[in-house]
């Protein structure tokens, strides 16, 4: 991991608001769907080209969420892309094995199957664009995954954090008591707690949240891991973009940036005041313009 | 149980093909799966209408890859403003199908392809679209599957009251909450037919050649279904009894379906299962959707209706 030349030192908050047409709607430059390999499975993936010249701008990879938020939070994904193209970045979004138009079992998935992914798409991205750095963009668990994918690589040169999964056991545990809660709020009394819910998972046993199975290998490779420690040695900069309701940072965010900050890692935050339903698919998809633009204007000030 | 991935589908997911589709609205996003080329050939190609194309939990990622294992190829896409594809973020209101989209996506499919025969499956906003494809007779739509649909709209009762003045007490009883609430009772539903059956038989006047929508359905659903019709294509559709769009369909089986002739009428499958379809939220529900489209669609291949004589030629 190196850091790019003219990058902010300091920590700024990031308070959305240029960058007017920073949602396009229709792409300003080709974009380019295809298949590459990783770990002997077909992955899809988009190719956005940047919209103009940048000298050396690196590629940005998107590293989607995991399961049903894949799905949620796809649109968002897809005009953060399309901004990042318009200012000049090419970008690479792909879906993980056992995810979208990709081959494999979502049984099969792991945090190594993840981040064995992301690694092969920077490689594919870098030698698609030509670019010799990659800024990676991770989404909610797709945060650790591109963190730790980031961390193993010199050619990392940023990183953004789009509402990151701190603690893979903790996110488990947010998902199955959103679960129970729609449960009581449909009038069915729950049979479960959540850490009943997990035991059960961890011993083999199908676990249904809304329509997805929590599988035993999600749950135990990813156990232990956490964004922190992933990132004990990062040093690129970084964007950490909360996306919630509440008015201050997150107490895990706030040890996060605290813990970055110390170790002179160039940080920015964004927060965006709005609760996308991360488990439920809405009508019209999720957008939010405040997020595409904050992470505009992030990666506009990186080179 | 989940969906587990064989090395047959893997060498089907192998074979599939990203496409483009440029239309009016921007360039639309898609996955053609081939039919396996050492399976008998079907002759059909499956399109599977949703949002993200891959649909919940994949369904729609497993079922194309099992088509073409069969010898149907299929084909999955994302609306514009939807997924990969271009376009203006928009509520997608069921009365209101993304028709466009999907004549594009066959004419495409005919043009690049080759394929002239198709079957067509969606839930929700995405069976609207799909029957919305019967409207274009170069589609050659030969079956459909419609999971769980709204098939009227407020806008439509509201105008139907102010100008029908014999619509105005059945309007003004569906528009009450608590009579809703009532149709769950199957003696009020009962009821309710025979309220609809009266009304709907005073006629009504002629436009273009063919009847006004007389009833409180969406005019959009009206339209398509007699285009359905008229396609003399086969059709299966699936209810939840817990399925909150049950209660407009339930009018549609009372007024467009119990209209048509013996002969049409047969053509037409209608299913409720159990509990509630239309969110795809358990993954038992998911299965036996996926299971039943599958089993269904593979009525068309030609081995099957040599052997059950199942098959109907569509008019087109």
């Amino acid at each position: 991991m190196h850091e790019a030349p003219g990058l902010p030192r300091q920590e700024s908050v990031l308070v959305p608001q240029g960058l007017a047409s920073v949602s396009p709607t229709r792409a300003a430059a080709p974009e380019t769907p295809f298949f590459f390999e990783s770990g002997d499975r077909p992955c899809y993936a988009v190719l956005h080209a940047a919209a103009r010249a940048r000298a050396s701008a690196p590629v940005v990879v998107h590293v989607h969420g995991l399961g049903v938020e894949q799905l949620t939070l796809y649109r968002q994904e897809v005009l953060v892309a399309r901004a990042e193209a318009a200012l000049g970045f090419p970008v690479m979004r792909y879906h993980a094995r056992g995810h979208g138009d990709s081959a494999g079992d979502a049984a099969a998935v792991t945090l190594g199957s993840l981040i064995e992914d992301a690694l092969a798409a920077a490689d594919e991205a870098k030698r698609r664009t030509g670019a010799s750095r990659v800024i990676w963009m991770g989404v909610r668990f797709g945060g650790l995954v591109a963190a730790m994918a980031g961390a193993r690589r010199a050619d990392s040169a940023g990183l953004v954090l789009w509402e990151p999964v701190l603690q893979p056991l903790e996110f488990f545990r947010a998902q199955l008591r959103f679960l129970l809660f729609s449960r009581v709020a449909g009038g069915v009394r729950p049979d479960a707690t959540a850490d009943q819910l997990i035991a059960q998972a961890r011993a083999g046993q199908d676990v249904d949240v809304n329509g997805y199975l929590l599988h035993r290998e999600i749950l135990e490779s990813s156990e232990g891991a956490s964004l922190s420690v992933a990132m004990a040695d990062w040093r690129a900069p970084v964007l950490l973009a909360q996306v919630q309701q509440r008015a201050k940072l997150a107490p895990g965010f706030e040890a996060l940036a605290t813990t970055l900050r110390d170790r002179g890692v160039p940080l920015s935050i964004a927060q965006v005041r709005e609760e996308p339903g991360y488990q439920n698919l809405s009508n019209p998809a999720w957008e939010c313009p405040a997020l595409t633009r904050s992470i505009a204007e992030w990666l506009d000030a990186l080179a | 149980m989940p969906w587990r991935e064989t090395p047959e589908q893997l060498a089907r997911a192998r074979a599939e093909v990203p496409v483009t589709v440029a239309t009016p609205l921007g360039t639309l996003f898609g996955i053609y799966t081939p039919a396996d080329p050492a399976a008998p050939p079907a002759g059909r190609c499956a399109v599977l209408f949703t949002r993200p194309r891959s649909h919940r939990n994949r369904m729609w990622v497993e079922a194309a890859r099992r088509l073409s294992l069969q010898g149907f190829s299929a084909f999955r896409f994302d609306y514009h403003a939807c997924g990969d594809s271009d376009g203006e973020s928009h509520f997608l209101d069921p009365n209101t199908p993304n028709r466009a989209d999907g004549d594009a996506v066959l004419a495409m499919l005919r043009e690049r392809f080759g394929e002239s025969r198709f079957l067509v499956a969606g839930a929700c906003f995405d069976a609207r679209t799909a029957l919305s494809m019967f409207v274009e007779p170069s589609n050659t739509v030969e079956g459909l599957v419609f999971f769980a649909a709204p098939v009227m709209e407020l806008d439509t009762l509201v105008k139907a009251h102010a100008d029908h003045k014999d619509w105005r007490h059945l309007l003004r009883a569906l528009g009450n909450a608590e009579n809703w609430k009532q149709l769950g009772d199957p003696g009020r539903w009962r009821y309710m037919a025979t309220v609809l059956g009266r009304v709907a038989r005073r006629g009504a006047p002629q436009t273009n050649g063919e009847p006004a929508n007389d009833t409180p359905l969406a005019d959009s659903f009206v339209q398509h279904f007699r285009a359905l019709v008229r396609s003399r294509a086969r059709a299966l559709f699936i209810y939840g009894e817990a399925d909150v769009e049950l209660i407009s369909f339930r009018v549609a089986l009372d007024t467009v379906f119990a209209r048509l002739s013996p002969e049409d009428r047969a053509r037409l499958e209608v299913e409720l299962w159990p509990g509630d379809v239309h969110g795809f939220l358990n993954l038992a529900m998911q299965r036996r959707s996926l299971e039943r489209a599958l089993d269904w669609f593979a009525q068309f291949h030609p081995a099957a209706a040599d052997a059950n004589s199942v098959a109907t030629a569509p008019r087109h």
